[in-house]
C-alpha cells in the first residue's frame, strides 16, 4: 500500500450493489448470501478495487452513501488545451482531433512545450518579422534540424500541416487526387506500349522510376482511400434520391448495421449478397510491397550514425508516424487537449462534482466529499506503557508518535491503539463498531476494541464548545488516569471520541512446539501488513430532508426529526508485523 | 572556506569593513589577475592560494564563489557568473570536507592540480558548480547544474538545469546535456551560425546591462 502507516480505508460497496440480482445465477446469490454474513477480508483480491481513502471519496445525498470512482460516472464538460488554456468546442474534437489546432506544440525530444522563435536576420529584416521556428527551451531541439521555417508566428499548426520535414510542401488532396490521376494514364499508356514493344527493355525503367519516389505514409494512405472509395462506388447501385446516404461509412449503413446485429438473425433478410471487393493491386491503389531497400538503408544509416540518430521507444511512441526511425523524421508533437468533467452517482445520476466551465478557473460548482458526510476515522498507537505519572494526554501521544515504529510491531505483544472517530455532521452519532476477534488472512493478529459503542458529539460551532461544556473532560475519559479500561472510551473532545484498541499481533512463523510438524508455509508479499477491518454503523437524528418532506408542507414539518443509520466497513492500516 | 566569515552581521557597510577580517581568515589568493573591465558585485567571494585570472568583461555576481585552494582558475572574456554559484576545483558537493582537508594537507602545492579554465562567454548560472577542467567558448550551464572534477566541455555546451555531469567526461561540441543524463547533439546551433551569432550579440548586451545595474566592487580586489 502506497500510504504510510496509519492509515484508514474506505470499502465501497459499489459492486455488491450494482450487479442485479436478475443477472446472478442461484448459486452466485446463495455466495453472495454467504458473503453477507462473512467480515470484510482486506485480503482479497476484490478488495483492492473497493478500497479508498476517505478523502478520494464522493457522497451521494440522495442514495446516501459514498461514491467512489468505480460507482460514478464521468460526463465531459468541455475540452481545452492545457497549454494556452483555450476551450475547443466539442464539434472541432470531432472534426479535427483532440489535439491543439493553434500554437501549442511538444517538443518531440524531451515532451516540454516548445515556443515559437524569430529567426529574423537582423541585417534585412522582413515585413512579417520571420522566418519562425518552433524550438524546445529545454533540450533546444527546433525545426530547423528537420527543414521546417514558418512565415508567420501564428496558426503554426496549419502551416505545419502544409509542409513535411525538408521544408517540401504536403500536396493538398486535390493535387494528390490529380496526381493520382496522371500517374494511372502514364501507367495505362505505358502497358500499352509494353504489350507493343517487348517487355524486357521497358521493365527496368519502371522499376527506376518506382524506387526513386518512394511513397510517404501519406500517399499510401490517400491512394487506399480512394481505391476504396471507387470500390465501395462500384458496389452501391447509384440512387438517384439518396446517393451520398448509402455510402458504406454513412450514418444509416452504421444503424443498418446495428439493425442486423440486434434482430439476432430472427429473420433472415433474403439480401443479395455483395460480391467481394477486390483488394488494392498496385502502389497507385495504395498497395504498399515490403522492399528490402529501406530497410537496408536503415541499417546503413545506424552504421553510418549510430544509435544516437535513432529514436527512443517514448520518442517514437508519441509521434503520430508510427515508422518514424530517426531523428530527421521527427515532428513536434501537438499538445493533446484536456477534459474538465463533472461527475454523477451512478444509480440516481445526481451530480456529485462539477467544475466550473471557465477553463482558468480551478473551482467546483458542486462538490459534495465524502469527507463532510462520512465520520473520519483514525487510528494512531498509544503509548504501550501509558504511564499514571504522565501528566496530560494531549502532549503525551504526541511525543511518543516519533518514537513508535509501526513498521516494526512485535509478535504476541499486545499493543494497543487509538481508534479516534470525528464527527464532520452537525447531529450527535451513536457509533457502533464491530472487527473480527482476528484478522483474515494467515497471520492471525487478535483485535478486541475495548469500547465498541460510544456517542460522537455534533460538529457545531468551535464557541459552543468553549461556552457550554462545564464538565471537564477528565472526569467522562480514562485518558486523565492513563488507566485502560473496557467499555470506556479514552478521551472525547467536541466531535470527536477516541477508543482504545487492543491488539495482539501475530507470528509470522508458526511456533514449532512439541510433535507439531514445521509447516513451510511461505508468506506471500504483505502478509506481515496488520490490517484491521471494521464495521462501523452510524446511527443519528437528523431534519427530514427538504425533497422527502415536499415543497408543500415545509413549513408545517419544520424540525422534524428523522431517524438515520449508515454502515460501512473500513480497512485500518497499523502497521507490519516484524519478523523475528 | 564554505563558512561564511561573521554572517549575523546586518548592514552592508558594516559587511564590507570586515573585509581584511576575512582576508585573514581565508588564504587570500596569492594572485588576482584582473583585467580593470571586470565586474565583480559586493559579495562576491575570491578565495584560495593558486593564481585566479580573470578576463575582460567578467561578471561576478553576489554570492558567487571562485576558489583556487586546489588548483588555479581562470576565466576567459566575458564569462558571467550568476549567485551562488561556484567555480573552482574543491567546490563539489559531497568532495566539500574532503578536500577542505587535503587542501589544509597540501599548502605546499602537492597534489595534483589541473584547474579551472573557461572559456569566452560562458555563462554559470545560480546554484551550478563547477569543478571541470575546462569549458569551452559560449557554453552555458544552467541552474543548479554540476559540472565534475576533470570535465572537458566543447563549445556551445547547454548543460541544462540540475543536470549532473560525472567527473572526467568528455563532452563534444555543441552538446546539450538533458533529461539527467541525456545527451544530444544541438544540430540548430550546428546549422545555423546566424543563431549563434544572435546569441552572443544578446550575451553582449547582456554584460552591458550588468555594467550598468551592478555596483561594481573590484577596488576591493585589486589591492
Amino acid at each position: 500500500m502506497a500510504q504510510s502507516f496509519p492509515y484508514t480505508y474506505y470499502a465501497c460497496d459499489c459492486y455488491d450493489n450494482n450487479t442485479s440480482t436478475s443477472a446472478k445465477r442461484a448459486s452466485q446469490i446463495l455466495a453472495e448470501a454467504d458473503e453477507e454474513d462473512r467480515t470484510f477480508d482486506p485480503r482479497n483480491p476484490r478488495s483492492n478495487y473497493a478500497l479508498y481513502p476517505l478523502e478520494h471519496l464522493l457522497y451521494c445525498d440522495d442514495c446516501q452513501q459514498i461514491r467512489c470512482p468505480r460507482c460514478v460516472i464521468e460526463e465531459t464538460l468541455n475540452w481545452y488545451c492545457p497549454s494556452c488554456l483555450f476551450e475547443v468546442p466539442s464539434s472541432v474534437v470531432k472534426s479535427d482531433g483532440n489535439r491543439c489546432t493553434r500554437n501549442c506544440f511538444n517538443c518531440p525530444v524531451c515532451i516540454s512545450p516548445m515556443t515559437v522563435n524569430s529567426i529574423e536576420n537582423p541585417d534585412a529584416p522582413s515585413a512579417t518579422g520571420g522566418p519562425y521556428i518552433l524550438a524546445c527551451p529545454y533540450c533546444h531541439w527546433s525545426t530547423i534540424e528537420t527543414g521546417i521555417e514558418f512565415e508567420k508566428h501564428t496558426g503554426v499548426h496549419g502551416q505545419l500541416a502544409r509542409v513535411a520535414n525538408g521544408g517540401t510542401p504536403v500536396p493538398t488532396p486535390k493535387e494528390r487526387e490529380k496526381e493520382r490521376e496522371r500517374r494511372k494514364e502514364f501507367e495505362a499508356r505505358q502497358r500499352d506500349s509494353r504489350n507493343l514493344l517487348s517487355p524486357s527493355q521497358d521493365s527496368p525503367t519502371s522499376d527506376l522510376h518506382r524506387d526513386s519516389a518512394l511513397p510517404s505514409r501519406d500517399d499510401v494512405f490517400s491512394n487506399l482511400g480512394a481505391f476504396y472509395k471507387s470500390q465501395i462506388e462500384a458496389q452501391t447501385p447509384s440512387n438517384p434520391f439518396s446517393a451520398h446516404d448509402l455510402n458504406f461509412s454513412s450514418p444509416s449503413a452504421y444503424s443498418r448495421i446495428m439493425n442486423l446485429y440486434s434482430s439476432a438473425g430472427a429473420k433472415k433478410q433474403k439480401r443479395g449478397k455483395p460480391s467481394p471487393m477486390r483488394e488494392a493491386a498496385s502502389e497507385l491503389e495504395g498497395l504498399h510491397v515490403y522492399d528490402t531497400v529501406s530497410d537496408n538503408a536503415a541499417i546503413e544509416r545506424i552504421k553510418r550514425d549510430g544509435w544516437g540518430s535513432t529514436l527512443s521507444q517514448t520518442q517514437k511512441l508519441a509521434q503520430i508516424d508510427p515508422h518514424a526511425n530517426f531523428e530527421d523524421e521527427l515532428r513536434p508533437i501537438a499538445t493533446l487537449l484536456c477534459t474538465k468533467r463533472s461527475k454523477r452517482c451512478r444509480s440516481c445520476r445526481h451530480i456529485l462534482s462539477k467544475p466550473e466551465s471557465k477553463i482558468t478557473s480551478t473551482r467546483y460548482k458542486i462538490k459534495v466529499l465524502a469527507l463532510s458526510h462520512i465520520p473520519r476515522l483514525s487510528i494512531r498507537a498509544l503509548p504501550n506503557n501509558a504511564a499514571p505519572s504522565t501528566p496530560s494526554a494531549p502532549s503525551t501521544p504526541a511525543f511518543s508518535q516519533q518514537s513508535f515504529s509501526y513498521s516494526n510491531l512485535r509478535s504476541g505483544i499486545p499493543t494497543h491503539f487509538l481508534l479516534q472517530l470525528s464527527n464532520p455532521l452537525f447531529d450527535n452519532v451513536r457509533v457502533t463498531l464491530a472487527t473480527p476477534s482476528t484478522t483474515p488472512g494467515k497471520i492471525q493478529t487478535r483485535v478486541t476494541i475495548l469500547c465498541p459503542q460510544f456517542e460522537v458529539g455534533a460538529n457545531t460551532d468551535v464557541w459552543d464548545d468553549a461556552l457550554s461544556s462545564s464538565v471537564p473532560s477528565a472526569t467522562r475519559s480514562s485518558a486523565a488516569d492513563g488507566q485502560i479500561e473496557a467499555g470506556k472510551i479514552w478521551d472525547r473532545g467536541r466531535n470527536w471520541t477516541s477508543v482504545v484498541i487492543e491488539v495482539v499481533p501475530g507470528f509470522l512463523r508458526p511456533i514449532t512446539g512439541f510433535g507439531q510438524a514445521d509447516q513451510a508455509d511461505e508468506l506471500d508479499e504483505d502478509d506481515d501488513l496488520l490490517e484491521i477491518p471494521i464495521f462501523v454503523r452510524l446511527e443519528f437524528e437528523t431534519e427530514a430532508n427538504a425533497e422527502e418532506r415536499g415543497l408543500g408542507d415545509s413549513r408545517g414539518s419544520k424540525g422534524e426529526k428523522e431517524q438515520r443509520e449508515a454502515a460501512f466497513w473500513t480497512v485500518v492500516g497499523a502497521g507490519r508485523i516484524a519478523a523475528m | 572556506m564554505s563558512a561564511q566569515p561573521a554572517p549575523s552581521r546586518p548592514g552592508p557597510d558594516r559587511r564590507s569593513s570586515t573585509v581584511p577580517k576575512r582576508t585573514s581568515i581565508l588564504p587570500k589568493p596569492s594572485s588576482i589577475a584582473l583585467d580593470p573591465s571586470v565586474l565583480i558585485a559586493q559579495h562576491a567571494q575570491i578565495t584560495g592560494t593558486h593564481p585566479i585570472t580573470l578576463g575582460p568583461n567578467t561578471v561576478l555576481h553576489p554570492h558567487s564563489r571562485i576558489s583556487s585552494a586546489l588548483a588555479p582558475v581562470v576565466l576567459g572574456e566575458g564569462v558571467v557568473v550568476y549567485e551562488r554559484a561556484k567555480v573552482g576545483v574543491g567546490l563539489g558537493p559531497d568532495l566539500d570536507a574532503e578536500s577542505r582537508r587535503s587542501s589544509m594537507r597540501s599548502s605546499g602545492g602537492t597534489i595534483r592540480s589541473d584547474g579551472v579554465v573557461l572559456g569566452r562567454n560562458v555563462v554559470v548560472e545560480a546554484n551550478a558548480i563547477v569543478e571541470a577542467a575546462e569549458v569551452g567558448e559560449g557554453s552555458v550551464v544552467e541552474v543548479g547544474a554540476v559540472l565534475g572534477r576533470g570535465c572537458v566541455v566543447g563549445k556551445y555546451c547547454t548543460i541544462s538545469p540540475s543536470s549532473i555531469v560525472a567527473p572526467n567526461t568528455r563532452l563534444p561540441d555543441y552538446t546539450v546535456v538533458y533529461g539527467g543524463s541525456e545527451h544530444r547533439l544541438d544540430k540548430t546551433l550546428q546549422l545555423r551560425p546566424e543563431i549563434l551569432d544572435a546569441k552572443m550579440a544578446v550575451h553582449r548586451k547582456q554584460l552591458e546591462m550588468f555594467k550598468k545595474l551592478v555596483p561594481n566592487q573590484v577596488a576591493k580586489w585589486t589591492v
